[in-house]
């Protein structure tokens, strides 16, 4: 009986796999054989490289971080110690001193900014890291806003303590809007324990000084230069992972787009015989529902309603988020009640504003700008998410502004419409662009008589100032 | 128990004991603002005391800073301050250079340039007249780095403790004295302005300019030159120009004052504007931080005004 069993299951069994195994071997063969093949014309795996490029993992959320503080105070070597101690555990790429110090010359939107990105990750999350030689490129790189900088590390050498200049480089965190810091204090290889503590005292004496938390911000000491050589762990690469975990902690994750309460701006409104009025446009974030309440804000006007239906393509979507280019549905609104330029928001989210603090970068006659300076009462159209508004310019910190030059500019707009602080926008001068800018707030709306002052001429400027004068 | 309260005590007496000793270099660091390797270095070498350290310290920042100058030398810098000073018949423009931005905002940078200004300034007082209406004298960086303070000291010195304060290398790059005859009147521009201080204006760019006139009042005449001054720092024109010459073919390139388009009046070119108020521009001066000098044209003419 036994046998039998034996004889009709077992050996068919033991035929296939060994079959398998047999055939398996010779695939193995095969390989091999195709192996040497393109090791023989390495030609052809050259020109496939393109395939090879590695695809972004976007499993850890994203920070952007950046690195300000004294040029000899070891900026540079930090980022490259930074990128060597998480390439060591395979979070990096390492980057050079090198490859970091000479900040390429970008072209982001036109502008040209010296700047560094370099990006890496924790276990926790990813990061792109700027630098920039100067307080000028800093400020292009805000209002570019090529990577917006979500927290600082600032790095003051123990052997130098706080420069005069430490004030600038935080004046220069609190215009371009970072919170967050994280202080590191480098070269403890060349200090003794007592100059890092008095070190860390006056930083945190300063940091309160100048506004912020001086007293809960994270400072950590460490030697960039040992961790990037492999010396004395503590201090070294220690150090350095110290500083990047309280980076993890101190500085928060930006909320993404997609969490946002939702905002359409515009494109077009149409009617549709038999549905009603459908917008359309670019979902710039937030996720939209049917049957969601709505509000349409622009021009000084402010219009509630309902979304009964949102379509994609001619297809009813179950929900629109943040990037999708849709149509919505909208209900008891006529089309000529909305026109381009409106947004359409989650109710109580968005404002119109006419009267706007900005910090706007004035492109430079090679970057496309205008040659001329300009000085203040000067009227541009500003261009921003589908709208366009005539805007004047009041230069409150100097007489003029040159092409090339950042500058803090009062932005009076003829027509309240709906922006926010963080918001990007463009100026042009006729058929010329001539800046782009970044709100940096927003101000109390302007009265009717300003507002009628917006119209006036020079000539009527100058009488009005001269009966004030008397 | 007897263990535990000599234990506290160990404590306690070797807690105070290091207060002591920190108190010192911070209290020296708080004083003098020197690196704290510098104030570590001389407590270290007077034993603690402070006031000798104090002493020490200030007798080698000059040394400090020019061995840090001169460790610093060869990096280039590309930023920095101009400085105007008019008073009355006399203007004088300079240039200094630091690495970066930030330190061209520094306060104690902006004190440094105005203390190069008001030297130079006086070294154009006492600087002999040419008959000429305009007397233009350039100062390369040799000479402008020679002159000396209030204090009796050279620029050059000057510059070197600040260096070795900021850390960052700094260069007295050039200076340019106007002096004039009493018919024509001065007037000084910055820009960005509003760091004026002792009437020595900083900014980012400079410019003098020379006009001549007839019959203006006072405050109407120097709200003029305050116009034509601002479109010169703003417009950079290269020359005067010649009232029968022919303005250039594209508006945006033309570097001739005269036939530019006034910055503050659109629509009128400074020809026009100068015959309407009967003023005539004998001369102007402009310097822009970090600009590359050409030493074509009336360059060298200018230095060699110098050599007197």
């Amino acid at each position: 009986m036994a046998s039998i069993v034996v004889a009709r299951f077992v050996v068919p069994v033991a035929h296939r796999t060994l079959r398998q195994i047999l055939s398996k071997r010779s695939i193995a063969k095969i390989h091999n054989y195709a192996r040497t093949l393109q090791i023989i014309s390495p030609e052809h795996t050259q020109k496939r490289s393109y395939a090879e490029k590695q695809v972004f993992d976007r499993s850890k959320p994203h920070c952007n971080v950046g690195t300000i503080g004294h040029v000899d105070h070891g900026k540079t070597t930090l980022t490259a110690a930074i990128t060597k101690v998480l390439s060591d555990q395979k979070l990096a790429q390492l980057r050079n001193y090198a490859d970091i110090d000479n900040a390429p010359e970008e072209k982001a939107r036109g502008i040209t900014i010296n700047v560094a990105h370099i990006e890496y990750q924790t276990e926790k999350r990813h990061y792109g890291h700027t630098d920039c030689p100067g307080h000028a490129d800093y400020i292009k790189n805000m209002i570019t806003g090529a990577a917006q900088m979500d927290g600082t590390i600032l790095v003051v050498a123990a052997t130098d303590g706080v420069m005069p200049q430490t004030r600038e480089h935080l004046i220069l965190a609190k215009q371009i809007g970072v919170k967050h810091i994280v202080v590191f204090i480098n070269k403890v290889d060349a200090a003794d324990k007592e100059m890092v503590e008095l070190v860390e005292m006056e930083i945190r004496e300063l940091l309160t000084e100048m506004g912020f938390e001086g007293d809960k911000i994270a400072v950590i000491a460490g030697s960039a230069l040992c961790a990037l050589e492999g010396k004395n762990p503590e201090i070294g690469s220690e150090a350095v992972l110290k500083l990047l975990d309280a980076i993890d902690n101190n500085i928060p994750t930006p909320i993404r787009e997609l969490d946002k309460p939702f905002l359409l701006p515009i494109e077009h409104v149409y009617s549709i015989p038999g549905r009603g009025t459908v917008v359309t446009g670019r979902l710039e974030r937030g996720v939209l529902k049917k049957g969601a309440d709505c509000e349409f804000v622009g021009f000084s006007k402010v219009l509630k309603s309902t979304v009964t239906g949102v379509e994609m393509f001619h297809k009813i979507l179950e929900e629109a988020q943040a990037g999708d280019q849709l149509g919505a549905l909208v209900r008891s609104v006529k089309r000529d009640d909305i026109k381009r330029g409106m947004v359409m928001a989650k109710p109580g989210t968005v404002k119109g504003y006419d009267n706007i603090e900005t910090q706007v970068y004035v492109l430079s006659k090679d970057e496309g700008g205008r040659s001329k300076p300009f000085t203040s009462f000067i009227q541009l159209q500003m261009f921003c998410r589908t709208w366009d508004c005539a805007a004047q310019v009041i230069v409150p910190d100097k007489e003029m502004v040159m092409p090339g030059e950042d500058s803090r500019l009062i932005l009076k707009m003829f027509k309240p419409m709906v922006l926010e602080q963080g918001q990007r926008f463009t100026l042009r001068d006729g058929s010329q662009t001539l800046g782009t800018g970044v709100v940096t707030k927003t101000l109390p709306m302007l009265t009717d008589e300003e507002r009628d002052s917006l119209l006036e001429g020079k000539k009527a400027r100058e009488k009005k100032a001269a009966a004030g004068k008397k | 128990m007897i263990v535990l309260r000599n234990l506290t005590r160990y404590f306690h007496s070797s807690a105070s004991c290091t207060a002591v000793e920190k108190s010192a270099l911070a209290s020296l660091r708080k004083k003098t603002g020197y690196t704290f390797a510098n104030c570590k270095k001389a407590l270290e070498m007077h034993h603690n005391d402070l006031n000798k350290a104090e002493s020490w310290l200030k007798e080698q920042a000059q040394t400090l800073g020019w061995s840090k100058a001169t460790k610093l030398g060869g990096r280039q810098t590309s930023q920095g301050l101009i400085g105007v000073y008019v008073d009355n018949n006399d203007g004088v423009l300079v240039e200094v250079n630091c690495e970066t931005d930030f330190v061209a905002r520094n306060q104690e940078f902006e004190d440094m340039v105005r203390e190069a200004t008001e030297a130079c300034m006086k070294y154009a007082k006492s600087s002999p007249k040419s008959p000429n209406a305009v007397t233009k004298i350039g100062l390369d960086s040799e000479q402008f780095r020679a002159l000396k303070t209030k204090d009796d000291k050279t620029l050059a010195d000057k510059l070197a403790l600040v260096i070795g304060s900021v850390g960052e290398n700094a260069t007295l790059k050039r200076a340019v004295c106007l002096k004039v005859n009493n018919d024509v009147s001065l007037e000084g521009y910055a820009h960005p302005s509003g760091k004026s201080r002792n009437n020595v204006l900083l900014g980012r760019l400079g410019g003098i300019v020379a006009i001549k006139s007839q019959n203006n009042s006072q405050e109407n005449l120097e709200e003029i030159a305050k116009g034509l001054c601002q479109h010169v720092v703003g417009m950079a024109p290269k020359r005067i120009g010649n009232p029968e010459g022919e303005p250039a073919e594209n508006k945006d390139e033309e570097d001739c004052l005269i036939f530019q388009e006034y910055l503050l009046e659109d629509g009128v070119k400074i020809k026009d504007f100068l015959e309407e108020n009967q003023v005539e521009v004998v001369d102007f001066k402009r310097f822009e931080c970090g600009e590359t000098l050409e030493v074509v044209g009336d360059q060298p003419l200018e230095l060699l005004e110098t050599c007197q």
